[in-house]
């Protein structure tokens, strides 16, 4: 990027919100995946208008530009990997509106999801897809990303409550999309096209989402099981029982021990735990929920079955599943967190796949994950300065996509494709579909200055 | 192989470690006021880690954000892996100074401290009207800031321990120089010694400090060991005060704003809010407090070298009192009683005192 290119997008957005400096350029470098590359400088916008301003430049002089939020992408969506120019969209970051007539908040994307939370919890209502980042992640990023969360099973990911977009195309022309409408059957829904879009077609500058009513009770209880077959089939056999857990997450044996290792948590020594949540507006409701739940691990052969009678107890069976990130960063140099998800029926055979696959490869890879969606975490945790154990860790990574693939299920749930899954991408689609994504990436940014490099398109 | 700076070689494993998850976004006081990741714990983790592989160099050009940490150690406190990145900027100053970078007003500081007894270089100090005495139970031990930035508090908390009827006596105290650990330079043995030879003339058994830092220094550095060595104890007033039975109330709604410097640092929370509930019923706390409160902004030589940012810190501080209609936030430290005051609007109506300060307030409104 030349001295002209920079004079100019200073020129629209003020010296104040530019920098080229080393030490931003290091800090946008990264997010938290292991891929690497420096931008060239960063802008930090303020409005819409200086978005399209910076795209009309970019269009005009051909450089990259990659939208980011907080940078906590777990597969490098947000790392600059041609170069070009970092769009902090962090200073935009007002919340606009909350409607609850409507059942709507619009937000500028730089909002930080525990913000818009704050705001909505004193109204008794809540955005549901809940990612682990969310004191930090804002929400450009989730829906960049199409974010999930722990709640996925029952309320879905973040395209489920976008309702409508304000997007600024490569070019730098200004579009609307969707409504404010519960419903919506007109024409083609590009909201949804931008979601999880990854930055790669367009950049969104206003956020509309639905917002739900939170359901004050929960239930929570904890089951052990002694092999993972039978927590499996426990799983998918809470589907028959009718009902939809607010929660249903799962712990493995490498969890536990890497827990029982590193933590004062007294966890049993089991194979395998889940913990599971009802959420409604009256105990009895809640409670009936949970007992359906809770009869079908005891069919499935659970161990033992521990149900919360208060709050503490319930952060109690929490603390677990809540602990697994800290417990894992603290086990190695690096943390490659994969995302996976399979058919429901799918998840105890995924599961036996990944402690087979780290057992192949003298890997440690404790799993957890929002089971109630099919949805895993296997984490990797290695050490990126043995080149060794890297090859292993890449070989052990493309084995688990195959399995993933060959089960019928998707190489990212909730963390998106980025630079990570670009290897996996045509294992997952057939030519024909990605030869269409392509071709709309082409239509929309024929110039391939959106987030180049990403997707694998 | 060997580094050849000390963060390097010191804190290797903690920068592997650090897995950029971006945490730290969420409490550092100083993104929350810029929205610039290069001041955040992970953009500060990421210019180092690059530094100890030899792709970045050590120089001027990282002053601004290296320089620029209160020590909050708010990130540390939230971080996953494990790391403490305070500790590992801290050293990295002191790299940076031996290879004659550094900020100028942490030099300044350095070379004031060279001579003169505090870090604001006047020259005379205030003696509260108090003669300093041979022989008492207790030393209190005043801090610069207190002595030259916030007397009217000291002596409201001398006041406070004379009605209290302690047996203390101030003394002829120099700078503890802790400070000079966080900017890049080493505690000044002169000035250490100093204050060790003065405390042990007096007799006394146990120091009181105004000062949380002061405190933390003398317990915890080794040109301080001396005191503990010769039994000498050293408690922060929040602690002296909780065994007292203060006889006064309020009906203000009153805060408390954990200092860094007492809280994350010294693990002291209830200590202080045992005294203030004792007089205050309608006690709230702000939206973050205990170990996630916010940093007045004041630390690290932050409020010398940075001051625009310090005061805004220190603003975005002040609207968690707002927030939850505080009448009065009491805090423990003078220097965040110092900067949180030259922060507050006039439109603000709270008031801001150290706890001792409105102690001392209520008894002589209860005469």
């Amino acid at each position: 990027m030349n001295e002209e290119i920079k004079e100019r997008i200073k020129g629209i957005i003020g010296s104040e919100n530019f920098s080229d400096a080393l030490i931003d350029r290091v800090s946008y470098s990264k997010d938290s995946s292991e891929h690497k590359h420096r931008p060239d400088a960063a802008a930090w916008p303020l409005n819409t208008g200086h978005v399209s301003e910076i795209l009309k430049l970019a269009n005009r002089y051909y450089f990259p530009v990659v939208a980011r939020g907080a940078g906590t992408s777990l597969a490098g969506l947000a790392v600059p990997q041609q170069g070009g120019l970092i769009l902090d969209m962090c200073r935009m970051d007002k919340i606009i509106d909350i409607n609850i007539e409507d059942r709507l908040a619009v937000v500028q994307p730089g909002v930080v999801y525990a913000d818009l939370d704050r705001a909505l919890t004193p109204k008794g209502f809540f955005f549901p897809p809940d990612p682990a980042s969310g004191a930090v992640c804002t929400l450009g990023g989730n829906v960049a990303t199409n974010a999930g969360g722990i709640k996925g099973a029952k309320y879905g990911t973040t395209k489920d409550y976008v309702q409508a977009l304000e997007v600024v195309l490569s070019d730098g022309r200004i579009i609307r999309t969707g409504s404010k409408c519960m419903k919506s059957s007109s024409g083609y829904d590009l909201t949804k096209l931008f979601v999880g879009s990854e930055g790669t077609l367009g950049v969104v500058t206003e956020i509309t989402l639905k917002i739900n009513p939170k359901p004050p009770l929960v239930s929570t209880a904890l089951a052990t099981f002694e092999n993972l077959r039978d927590a499996g089939h426990a799983v998918s056999q809470i589907m028959h029982s009718g009902i939809l857990p607010s929660a249903l997450e799962v712990v493995d044996h490498q969890s536990i021990t890497a827990i029982r290792e590193n933590t004062s948590l007294n966890l049993p020594d089991v194979e395998v735990l889940l913990v599971a949540e009802t959420d409604g507006y009256t105990t009895a409701e809640t409670d009936y929920q949970m007992e359906k739940i809770v009869a079908v691990f005891r069919k499935n052969n659970a161990t033992t079955v521990t149900k919360a009678d208060s709050q503490e107890e319930a952060e109690a069976l929490w603390q677990a599943r809540k602990s697994v990130y800290g417990v894992f960063a603290k086990i190695n140099n690096n943390l490659a967190v994969e995302d996976l998800a399979v058919p429901m029926s799918k998840v105890s055979e995924m599961m036996i796949a990944i402690s087979t696959i780290a057992e192949k490869y003298d890997l440690k890879m404790p799993t957890v994950g929002h089971v109630g969606d099919g949805n895993l975490h296997p984490t990797i945790c290695f050490d990126g300065t043995n080149k060794t154990e890297v090859e292993r860790v890449n070989a052990a990574t493309a084995e688990l996509f195959r399995k993933v693939v060959e089960l019928g299920g998707t190489i990212t749930g909730e963390h998106g494709i980025g630079l990570a899954k670009i290897p996996y991408m045509d294992w997952e689609h057939e030519k024909q579909s990605i030869e269409v994504m392509r071709s709309l990436k082409e239509t929309l940014d024929p110039k391939n200055i959106l987030n180049p490099g990403k997707m694998g398109l | 192989m060997e580094n050849k700076y000390n963060f390097a070689n010191k804190y290797r494993d903690q920068l592997l470690r650090c897995s950029s998850c971006g945490s730290c976004r969420a409490v550092c006081p100083v993104f929350g006021i810029s929205k610039r990741p290069a001041y955040n714990a992970r953009g500060k983790m990421l210019i180092l880690k690059e530094v100890m592989e030899g792709t970045v160099e050590l120089n001027d050009e990282l002053i601004e954000t290296l320089f620029q940490c209160t020590t909050c150690a708010n990130c540390a406190a939230n971080c996953p892996s494990g790391i403490n990145p305070p500790e590992i900027i801290k050293l990295a100053r002191k790299d940076m100074v031996n290879i004659g970078s550094c900020h100028p007003a942490f030099k300044g500081m350095n070379e004031v401290l060279k001579k003169s007894t505090n870090i604001y270089a006047e020259d005379e100090a205030e003696d509260f009207g108090r003669e300093k005495k041979t022989n008492a139970e207790y030393v209190y031990f005043v801090g610069c800031v207190g002595m030259y930035r916030e007397d009217e508090a000291t002596a409201a908390a001398l006041e406070l321990l004379d009605r209290l009827e302690v047996d203390y006596t101030l003394i002829d105290e120099v700078c503890c120089s802790g400070v000079l650990e966080d900017v890049g330079y080493s505690l000044n043995d002169d000035l250490a010694s100093t204050n060790v030879k003065r405390i042990r003339d007096t007799g006394a058994k146990k120091v009181i400090t105004g000062c949380p830092y002061c405190a933390r220094t003398f317990n915890n550095k080794t040109q301080y060991e001396e005191l503990n060595k010769h039994g000498i104890q050293v408690l922060h007033i929040s602690q002296f005060l909780k065994k007292f039975d203060l006889g006064v109330k309020t009906k203000k709604r009153v805060t408390y704003h954990d200092p860094c410097d007492l809280g994350r640092h010294c693990g002291i929370y209830e200590e202080p809010r045992e005294t203030i509930r004792k007089i205050a019923s309608n006690f709230v706390e702000m939206r973050h407090h205990h170990a996630n409160s916010l940093c007045c902004g004041a630390g690290g030589g932050v409020r010398g070298a940075f001051a625009k940012n310090s005061i805004t810190m220190a603003r975005k501080r002040l609207e968690e009192a707002e927030e939850i209609g505080a009448e009065v936030v009491l805090t423990e430290c003078n220097s965040c009683v110092h900067n949180l005051g030259n922060a507050k609007f006039r439109a603000q109506k709270f008031r801001i005192y150290t706890t001792t300060e409105f102690l001392n307030q209520l008894m002589d409104s209860a005469g």
